[in-house]
């Protein structure tokens, strides 16, 4: 069925004779400057992403932030909140403060020193994703000195760090000086920041040029410009790096990647994300549904030939989790292993009284990811779970989701920021964005978790959610999807991967080139 | 002429105003551009924030009346996607789109008018051939793929050309010549039959039995009459070119107005969308207004006749 899919697109055409092409000749060298490192980003980049304070709560903008910007913490290699431009936060015992002590000597491109005006600055003025929970739940920001601030929250607020100083922009700051200088559009289009390199120039639809500011607070970098060039298109992507004009390519899916692993020179770099895939049966909740019995909604989950699916279509780097919950998020509970066993498949259909299978309606997925949705159908089909595809177009399909339309089977997908917690307040608990109904044992446990502070017991109880998630089977997983980029043979630490669960090169003043140090 | 330039305006803007309407509702029909602007799972009030940023909380027709009236105050609003006025957005890429379509457009006259000629004049034989499957290939192969083979052929394994983006000769060569076969082929094809159809008149049958060398008859006499749907063709393809070069300045990395529209459309972008179409449309129906005005100057019969 994958090989169906892969024939049927366009994209899958266009690849194979990519391929073919490229393949068959050696490529010829494009001059690069030595100290400069080209990454081909696979999206135009946004000046609203040169702003911590936009962060709408994708990912991408953490593309560039972790380039020109610093935060209070960040998710760093081997630490998923590590300290940076505070040496501390510590959380008072009745869970109402959060002490920040900031680091000396840390300065803006501009050479401003950063001081807890900034810090204060930076969240007051963050308008982006939660920025509506922050402001109704911090009551006030105290400055006790230039390098130390108190933050103070309405009421305890067990997930303020994970808004904070996680995903959101709200932790990344910005001079108060200079953005009240040259006012929020000046800020845009000339970014002053506390991060490795400096914002050079931009050329909107073509390249944004940084250079290394050797006052970083952690290490001076040891690539001199960094060159973000936009070519939108996988197959030019690719080529570019071939012909050695890039660096580093973002985003080169299966069909492509498959030739980018057999090019001389050319390294895949794999990256998981924070983002699983799952089959979804809205109807479980509905008496008169077949999707109502557990064991058909495990059946589905057997059916799935996860390995080859994954093989096939992300060269087996995507991870076989078994959970909706991102791996890399606080609070992830492991569940067993998915295991691949149609014939326990059949026989748990048997026992559920649909020994010759059924038809089990359709099958809505966002149509970037139908070929995933082909593999999954003709293995429910192996079981006798027929159902029809619908792919919906990425924005319906969301919509149709969110608002409760959709029937049958859902294939859903989400990369938002957060932890198991938030993940589990839109897919699982009761009124959640995208639950269609929920488990009052759930619910209950997370009412329960909401409001306990202690680190320990909110892991237990939110682990025993997932748990539940898991033994319900409310959702059929099916992968938490890898990242696949390509690094050319001039680069020596690509940073790829050093950072869990983010798909793009970072901390980039870790990034090397060969030779160099 | 009075009543007919007032008509043809009247016209025009009646067309402007349905082009509105129409991009207005088609942009809103494919969905909220909201899903796009987040990952799914986001928080509704998140959602809920950005949708009234942009404004799109509000009415659907006093979301017309905004965008209408921004229009006559040159203010287009801002992108969603890039939260930069669209209108700045737009002149930043018109130098880009506007060095492609020259080229282009010069590369299409300079091919397709010359092998219409010779395809006119040596009607049934090789050249005629040639430029038939010459212009069956221009409009029949796939620009993407096209572009595509280009690069492999010129970037990697030559090696000769830059594989995408801007800046110099090197970086315009392919795109200009994807863009331009194209339409190079649509003037072959234009000019062959408006030549056979000229060719085959009292005048110029007169102008050889006064003895005129055939270069003269063909280049002075026929030409002339020839190329006049020819260069309306190419005033309206320039347009389109200037504005809807998709496919090839995305394949390219070439950063004019076509792909901005590729991104208006990708991310919902319902201003940039806006602002492209209309402005792409306003080019295209003041072209027509202008040759519909200089029509009713040069031919009387037009002005007369309406």
């Amino acid at each position: 069925m994958a090989s169906r899919s892969f024939l049927t697109t366009r994209r899958s055409v266009l690849a194979l004779s990519t391929a073919a092409m490229i393949g068959a000749h050696r490529h010829a060298a494009a001059a690069v400057p030595k100290d400069e490192l080209r990454v081909g980003a696979h999206v135009s980049l946004a000046p609203t992403w040169f702003d911590p304070a936009e962060t709408s709560g994708i990912i991408t903008p953490f593309m560039l932030l972790y380039a020109m910007h610093d935060a209070i913490m960040k998710a760093m290699p081997g630490n998923a909140m590590a300290p940076c431009l505070a040496e501390s936060c510590t959380m008072a015992t009745d869970g109402l403060s959060y002490a920040l002590a900031l680091r000396k000597g840390v300065h803006f491109h501009n050479g401003e020193e950063m001081t807890a005006e900034d810090v204060k600055f930076s969240l007051e003025r963050y308008r982006g994703a939660a920025s509506n929970s922050l402001k109704e739940r911090v009551a006030r920001i105290d400055i006790q000195d230039p390098y130390r601030l108190t933050i103070r929250l309405n009421d305890p607020w067990p997930d303020f760090l994970t808004f904070y100083a996680s995903a959101t922009g709200a932790g990344w700051i910005v001079p108060k000086r200079y953005v009240e200088q040259v006012g929020e559009d000046g800020f845009k289009k000339a970014p002053v920041g506390a991060g490795p390199y400096r914002f050079v120039s931009f050329t909107p639809g073509v390249e944004l040029v940084c250079e290394a500011f050797d006052g970083y607070w952690r290490k001076k970098p040891s690539i001199r410009r960094l060159v973000f060039k936009v070519i939108p298109d996988e197959a030019t992507r690719l080529a570019a790096l071939q012909r050695g004009e890039i660096d580093i390519a973002y985003s080169i899916r299966g069909e492509l990647a498959d030739e980018l692993v057999r090019t001389a020179g050319l390294t895949l770099k794999p990256a998981v994300g924070s983002a699983p895939f799952w089959l979804y049966f809205p109807e479980q909740w509905d008496p008169q549904s077949p999707w109502h019995d557990k064991r058909v909604r495990q059946a589905a989950s057997l059916a799935l030939d996860l390995e080859t699916m994954n093989q096939a279509l992300t060269l087996g780097h995507s991870r076989l989790t078994g959970s909706v919950f991102p791996e890399n998020f606080e609070f992830f509970w492991q569940p067993p292993r998915p295991v691949y066993n149609p014939v326990a498949a059949s026989k748990l259909l048997a026992e559920a009284g649909l020994a010759r299978g059924f038809d089990a309606g359709e099958y809505f997925c966002d149509t970037s990811y139908a070929n995933i949705a082909e593999v999954v159908l003709n293995n429910l089909r192996e079981v006798g779970i027929r159902v029809k595809l619908r792919p919906l177009e990425r924005a319906a399909f969301f919509k149709a989701y969110s608002e409760k339309k959709l029937k049958n089977i859902v294939q859903g997908a989400s990369g938002a920021f957060g932890n198991c917690a938030t993940r589990a307040e839109a897919f699982v608990a009761k009124g959640g964005t995208y639950a269609y109904g929920s488990y009052p044992d759930i619910d209950a446990l997370f009412a329960e978790q909401a409001v306990q502070m202690d680190l320990a017991k909110r892991t237990a109880i939110l682990q025993r959610l997932q748990q539940l998630v898991h033994e319900k089977a409310i959702y059929a997983p099916i992968w938490q999807l890898a990242f696949l980029s390509g690094v050319g043979p001039r680069v020596g630490q690509s940073g790829f991967g050093l950072i869990k669960g983010f798909v793009y090169t970072a901390p980039y003043e870790d990034l090397t080139l060969k030779g160099q140090g | 002429m009075k009543q007919f330039i007032a008509r043809r305006i009247g016209y025009s803007l009646l067309s402007l105003f349905l082009l509105s309407v129409t991009i207005f509702l088609f942009v809103r029909v494919t969905g909220d551009p909201m899903t796009l602007l987040v990952e799914p799972g986001a928080r509704p009030e998140d959602i809920e924030n950005m949708r009234h940023q942009f404004g799109l909380d509000q009415p659907l027709w006093v979301q017309y009346w905004l965008f209408v009236s921004s229009f006559f105050t040159g203010d287009l609003g801002q992108s969603f996607y890039y939260r930069t006025p669209v209108l700045e957005l737009y002149f930043q890429r018109l130098p880009n789109s506007l060095l492609l379509a020259a080229v282009a457009m010069a590369l299409s006259l300079v091919i397709g008018i010359p092998s219409g000629i010779l395809a006119a004049v040596r009607v049934g034989g090789f050249w005629d051939g040639f430029g038939k499957t010459f212009a069956l290939l221009g409009l029949s192969l796939p620009q993407f793929w096209v572009g595509l083979v280009l690069i492999l052929f010129f970037s990697v394994y030559l090696g000769w050309l830059p594989s995408s983006g801007s800046g110099g000769i090197a970086h315009l060569l392919m795109p200009a010549f994807t863009l331009g076969w194209y339409f190079a082929a649509a003037h072959m094809r234009l000019t062959r039959s408006s030549m056979l159809e000229v060719l085959g008149s009292e005048y110029i049958k007169l102008a050889r039995l006064k003895g005129l060398p055939e270069a003269l008859v063909i280049g002075k006499h026929a030409l002339k009459n020839a190329l006049i749907p020819v260069i309306t063709l190419a005033g309206i393809n320039l347009v389109v070119m200037i504005n809807v070069a998709v496919v090839v300045e995305t394949v390219f990395a070439w950063p004019g107005i076509g792909r901005l529209l590729y991104e208006g459309v990708t991310f919902r972008d319902f201003p940039v969308v806006q602002c492209v179409v209309v402005i792409g449309g306003s080019m295209i129906i003041l072209v027509n207004l202008l040759v519909d005005l200089l029509y009713a100057i040069i031919d009387p019969r037009i002005r007369l006749e309406s």
